[in-house]
C-alpha cells in the first residue's frame, strides 16, 4: 500500500495487483469452465466457443500458419492478443494465461515451503542469462515451422495444459473421486452413504466426466506436466521466465510497448520491488544491497521484454517511486542472444525437417496400418503441419477411442489422435472432434459428410471370427454395423457340428465399399484381446494412396 | 345387459364395498375373466394409442398399485431420433409414465444400458426429454448397480443385471418392433438385453434361448410393443428411412410370450418361426397361439 494513500479500506484493497489477481483468477475459471464443457451432453454441438484459449494464442496462430502455407479459422482473439501485447506488454502471460496462474499459484507454495530463504530464492541470480533459452526455442519453433514442421504445439502453454489437463490431471482427479465414493458406496453406511451419493450425483453433473476417461501414455503427459509445476519450487514462474516459447513472442512483441515501468529518483534500492517480480524484468542490480550508481542500475533493471505485467513491483514501494505509464521514451537496450545462439537455434529449425521425415511411415504401402486418423482428418502431410496436440479431440471423444500417438506418426506426429478401437470406436452420428479442433487440422464435417467419410476399414479374422473358426454363433459385428444397409452383412451356411448334426449358420463379411472405419465391430467383437475383426486405416478418405479398392 | 349379469354385477359391486381391500385381488381376478389376452390399437396419436390399449387391459391400476415403485423399460439403444425406428417411440414412453403416476405409483423409473454411447441414445430418441416431461426419474446406467444375479436359466445360471429391475416392485417392458441380425426380430423378450452388464454380446451365440431364461426371471407386469413405427431391414439400428414402415400400432398384454408372438406377425411372419417366441412357449413361459388368444383390436 502506498503511504500516501487516503485510509478508505475500500481503495486499500482497490489496488492495480488486486485487480490483476481477479483477472487471473476470471480467466483461469473460464479456462476451466470451459474445460468442462469440452464433453457432449448428448447433443451434437456442445454450445459454448471451448477452444478460444486456443483461438487467441498467437504463437499456435501464426506457427500454422506458417507451417501449413494457409490461414485458418478465426483469427481476431489471436489479433486481439497480439495487439494488445504490442500497446500493454505481456498482460497475457501476467493477467490471463491459465498456465500462468497455474505457475503463479505453485509459486506461492515456495514461498511458505522456503520461508526463510526467500529473498534468495525470489529472483535467481544465477540463472541471468537462463531467460535467453525461450527466444532460442521460439526461433527454433518458428524456423521449423517455417519448413514445414509444426512443433509448437509441444511446447505451447495453452495446448501443453490443455492435453495435461485432458489427459492425465483430469483423469486422475476423476479417478480419485470415484474410488472414494465407489468406496462409500460399497461400505453402505447408513445417512453417510446417502449423503455422498447426493453429493456424487452433483458432482456427476458438473465437474466429473461422464465416463472415467482412461489415456495411454496418461502418465507420461502427466509426470511432465507435474515437473513444469514443480520448477516453480526451485524460481518462481520458471516456466513462464525461461522456457514459454509463447511468452518469448510475446515479448518480442511488447518490447516496444507504450505502458512502461518508470522509477523516479526517490529509489534508494532497497530491492523490495524485486522479490514479488514474477517474470524476469528486475535482474540487474543487487536487490539486497544498495548499489552505488542508481541511475545507472535503474536504467537496467526493468526489462520490458521479461515483465509480465503484474504490477506486484508498483504498491509495495516504500518510496512510492514505481509507477506504470504510457510513454514514448526509447526503447530499452537490446535483447543480445548472442548471433551464435541464434544461428545454432535456427540451423536445429531447418534440420528438424529432413530429421524428423526420414522415416519409411511415409512410404506408399508403409503407413502404420493401426494410425486411425479422427473422421475429417486432413491428409496426413498437412494434418500433421496443423495439428497442435493440444488434446482437445481426445478431451471431447465420446467414447474415449481417440487416444494420443506414439510413435506411429513418428516423433513429429507424437501425442496426436489415433483413433484405437479396442478402447472406443468413433461415433456414426458424432462430429465434436471436429469442431473442437484449433486449428482446422480436424474439419468440422456435416452430418452427411461424416456418413461419407472413411477414417479406415474393417476385416474379418476367419481364424478367430466364431462363426468361421467355431461353427458358432455370433455376428454382434453385424448387429452394431451403424451404416444404412449395413457394411457388415451375412451369409447363411449349413454347416455340420462336432457330432455331424447340421446346422445352420450366419457368417460375417465385410462390404468394403460400405465400411467407414469407424471400429464399433472390433470394439464390441466377444472375442477380446485380439478380436476377430479389426480395422486398420486403409481405405481412408483423407488419403490418394493408401487405398486397396479400385 | 341381461338379467343374470346385472345380478352378477350387483352381487360383486356390493362384494367389492364390503370386502376388506386385501380381497381386492380376487375380484380383479373374476372381473377379468372377459378382458382380451392382448389390446391391438391403432390411430395416428401414439400416446392416445397407447392409453386406449391400457385401457382395454382394464386400465393402469390393473397393473401399477399406490405407491409402487415402477420400471419402465423401453429400448434406447442406439443413436438415432425417433422416426428411424431404431428405438421406442418416445410418446408412448411418455404415456406410460402419466398413466403410471395415474395409478398413484411412487416413483417411475426409465433407464436402459445402450449400445451406442449413453448420453446421445438418451437425447437424440427424444425419450429423456419426453419422459422428464410426465415426471419420470431418468438415469443412466450406472455400473455399480450390476450385480450378479442367480437367473438359474436352462442356460444362463448367473449374470449381472441391473439391480434396479430387480428392486422395482413392477417392472413394465416396451420394447419397439424391429429386425435383427441373429435374434430376427427384436420384441420384447429381446429388450432384456437391455438390463445385461458384463460382456453380454456372447448371449449371441445362444441367443434364443438366452433371451428366454431373462423373461422368465425378470417376468414384467405389462409389456407394450411399439409398432408405430417398425424397423424392417438394416435392424436393430436402421439409420435410413426406407427401412421404416409406418404401422401406428401399439400391442400391449401381460404374457410377454404372446406379445412376441403377435409382433412376428406385423413381418408377416409364424410365432413359431422367432426362437425365442417358440423356446419360451415350450417351456410354459406364455402362450403362442394367437389364434386361441382373445385380441381386442381398436381403431381410434
Amino acid at each position: 500500500m502506498k503511504p500516501d494513500k487516503p485510509a478508505n479500506p475500500f481503495s486499500k484493497h482497490l489496488t492495480m495487483a488486486n485487480l490483476r489477481r481477479f483477472s487471473q483468477a476470471l480467466f483461469l475459471l473460464l479456462f476451466l469452465w470451459l474445460f468442462l464443457q469440452t464433453e457432449s451432453k448428448g447433443a451434437n454441438e456442445l454450445g459454448y466457443p471451448v477452444k478460444i484459449f486456443l483461438d487467441a494464442d498467437p504463437l499456435i496462430w501464426l506457427t500454422t500458419i506458417l507451417a501449413s502455407r494457409s490461414f485458418y479459422g478465426v483469427f481476431i482473439l489471436a489479433l486481439t492478443v497480439i495487439i494488445f501485447t504490442v500497446i500493454l506488454g505481456r498482460v497475457f502471460c501476467g493477467w490471463i494465461c491459465p498456465l500462468g496462474t497455474l505457475h503463479h499459484l505453485t509459486g506461492k507454495l515456495q514461498k511458505r515451503l522456503k520461508k526463510r530463504t526467500v529473498l534468495n530464492k525470489q529472483v535467481s541470480l544465477r540463472s541471468d542469462n537462463l531467460y535467453r533459452f525461450k527466444y532460442l526455442l521460439l526461433i527454433f519453433l518458428m524456423v521449423a515451422a517455417i519448413f514445414g514442421v509444426q512443433l509448437a504445439g509441444l511446447f505451447d502453454p495453452l495446448a501443453l495444459l490443455i492435453r495435461s489437463l485432458s489427459l492425465a490431471v483430469y483423469p486422475m482427479f476423476s479417478y480419485a473421486l470415484r474410488s472414494l465414493f465407489d468406496g462409500v458406496f460399497a461400505w453402505n453406511i447408513p445417512y453417510i452413504t446417502g449423503g455422498s451419493e447426493f453429493v456424487y450425483g452433483f458432482l456427476k453433473k458438473t465437474a466429473l466426466p461422464f465416463s472415467q476417461p482412461l489415456f495411454l501414455q496418461g502418465i507420461f503427459i502427466g509426470l511432465i506436466f507435474f515437473l513444469i509445476l514443480a520448477l516453480n519450487l526451485w524460481e518462481k514462474r520458471f516456466w513462464c521466465k525461461y522456457l514459454c516459447p509463447l511468452g518469448a513472442l510475446l515479448g518480442l512483441l511488447s518490447r516496444y510497448a507504450l505502458l512502461k515501468r518508470s522509477v523516479s529518483e526517490d529509489c534508494d534500492g532497497c530491492g523490495v520491488c524485486t522479490q514479488g517480480c514474477q517474470g524476469g524484468a528486475c535482474l540487474s542490480g543487487n536487490p539486497g544491497g544498495a548499489s552505488v550508481d542508481k541511475t545507472k542500475d535503474k536504467a537496467q533493471e526493468w526489462k520490458s521484454a521479461e515483465c509480465l505485467m503484474c504490477l506486484n513491483c508498483d504498491d509495495p514501494c516504500p518510496k512510492n517511486a514505481v509507477s506504470f505509464g504510457f510513454s514514448r521514451k526509447p526503447a530499452p537496450a537490446a535483447l543480445d542472444l548472442g548471433k551464435r545462439r541464434v544461428l545454432s537455434s535456427m540451423l536445429a529449425g531447418i534440420a528438424a525437417a529432413p530429421l524428423l521425415r526420414i522415416t519409411p511411415l511415409t512410404k506408399v504401402g508403409a503407413v502404420e496400418p493401426t494410425l486411425i486418423r479422427p473422421p475429417g482428418a486432413l491428409a496426413e502431410e498437412i494434418f500433421l503441419k496443423r495439428c497442435v496436440k493440444c488434446g482437445e479431440c481426445m478431451k471431447v471423444c465420446i467414447t474415449g477411442g481417440l487416444q494420443p500417438t506414439f510413435l506411429e506418426a513418428g516423433l513429429e506426429g507424437i501425442w496426436s489422435p489415433v483413433l484405437v478401437p479396442r478402447i472406443g470406436y468413433c461415433e456414426y452420428r458424432c462430429t465434436l472432434c471436429g469442431q473442437v479442433c484449433p486449428t482446422g487440422a480436424i474439419r468440422k464435417l456435416t452430418l452427411e459428410e461424416k456418413a461419407a467419410t472413411k477414417i479406415g476399414l474393417a476385416m474379418i479374422d476367419k481364424g478367430r471370427c466364431l462363426p468361421f473358426a467355431h461353427n458358432m454363433s455370433c455376428i454382434v459385428c453385424e448387429e452394431v454395423c451403424p451404416t444404412s444397409p449395413k457394411a457388415i452383412w451375412f451369409e447363411e451356411v449349413r454347416l455340420r457340428d462336432r457330432q455331424g448334426r447340421e446346422m445352420l449358420l450366419k457368417q460375417p463379411h465385410v462390404d468394403l465399399s460400405l465400411c467407414v472405419g469407424c471400429g464399433i465391430c472390433e470394439t464390441k467383437c466377444p472375442v477380446l484381446g485380439h478380436p476377430a475383426i479389426t480395422v486398420t486405416n486403409l481405405g481412408e478418405s483423407r488419403s490418394k494412396d493408401n487405398q486397396l479398392l479400385l | 345387459m341381461n338379467r343374470r349379469d346385472f345380478l352378477k354385477n350387483a352381487v360383486m359391486s356390493g362384494a367389492a364395498l364390503t370386502l376388506p381391500l386385501g380381497m381386492a385381488p380376487f375380484l380383479s381376478l373374476s372381473e377379468g375373466a372377459d378382458r382380451p389376452d392382448l389390446a391391438v390399437v391403432r390411430g395416428a396419436s401414439p400416446a392416445r394409442i397407447t392409453s386406449a390399449a391400457i385401457n382395454e387391459l382394464g386400465g393402469m391400476r390393473r397393473f401399477v398399485s399406490r405407491g409402487d415403485i415402477v420400471v419402465v423399460k423401453p429400448n434406447i439403444g442406439w443413436d438415432r431420433t425417433p422416426e428411424y425406428a431404431a428405438n421406442t417411440n418416445p410418446e408412448v414412453v411418455a404415456e406410460i409414465v402419466r398413466l403410471c403416476y395415474g395409478a398413484e405409483a411412487k416413483q417411475v423409473k426409465v433407464f436402459d444400458h445402450p449400445v451406442s454411447d449413453a448420453r446421445r441414445t438418451y437425447k437424440q430418441s427424444g425419450i429423456a426429454a419426453a419422459a422428464i416431461a410426465a415426471g419420470a426419474q431418468v438415469s443412466f446406467v450406472d455400473e455399480r448397480k450390476f450385480k450378479d444375479v442367480a437367473i438359474k436359466g436352462q442356460l444362463l445360471k448367473t449374470w449381472p443385471l441391473y439391480t434396479e429391475i430387480i428392486e422395482a416392485d413392477k417392472v413394465i417392458n416396451i420394447p419397439v418392433a424391429k429386425v435383427h441380425g441373429i435374434a430376427t426380430l427384436t420384441l420384447g423378450m429381446k429388450n432384456w438385453m437391455g438390463i445385461m452388464g458384463g460382456s453380454r454380446g456372447r448371449i449371441h451365440q445362444r441367443i434364443d434361448e438366452s433371451l428366454v431364461d431373462l423373461a422368465r426371471f425378470v417376468r414384467p407386469s405389462l409389456v407394450i410393443l411399439d409398432a408405430v413405427r417398425i424397423l424392417v431391414d438394416n435392424g436393430p439400428q436402421g439409420g435410413s428411412l426406407s427401412d421404416v414402415r409406418r404401422l401406428d400400432t401399439v400391442i400391449a398384454g401381460t404374457d410377454q410370450v404372446a406379445v412376441d408372438a403377435f409382433g412376428t406377425t406385423l413381418f408377416g411372419m409364424k410365432p413359431d418361426a422367432l426362437g425365442c417366441v417358440r423356446i419360451a412357449h415350450n417351456a410354459g413361459l406364455g402362450s403362442m397361439n394367437i389364434s386361441r388368444l382373445r385380441i381386442k383390436r381398436l381403431i381410434i
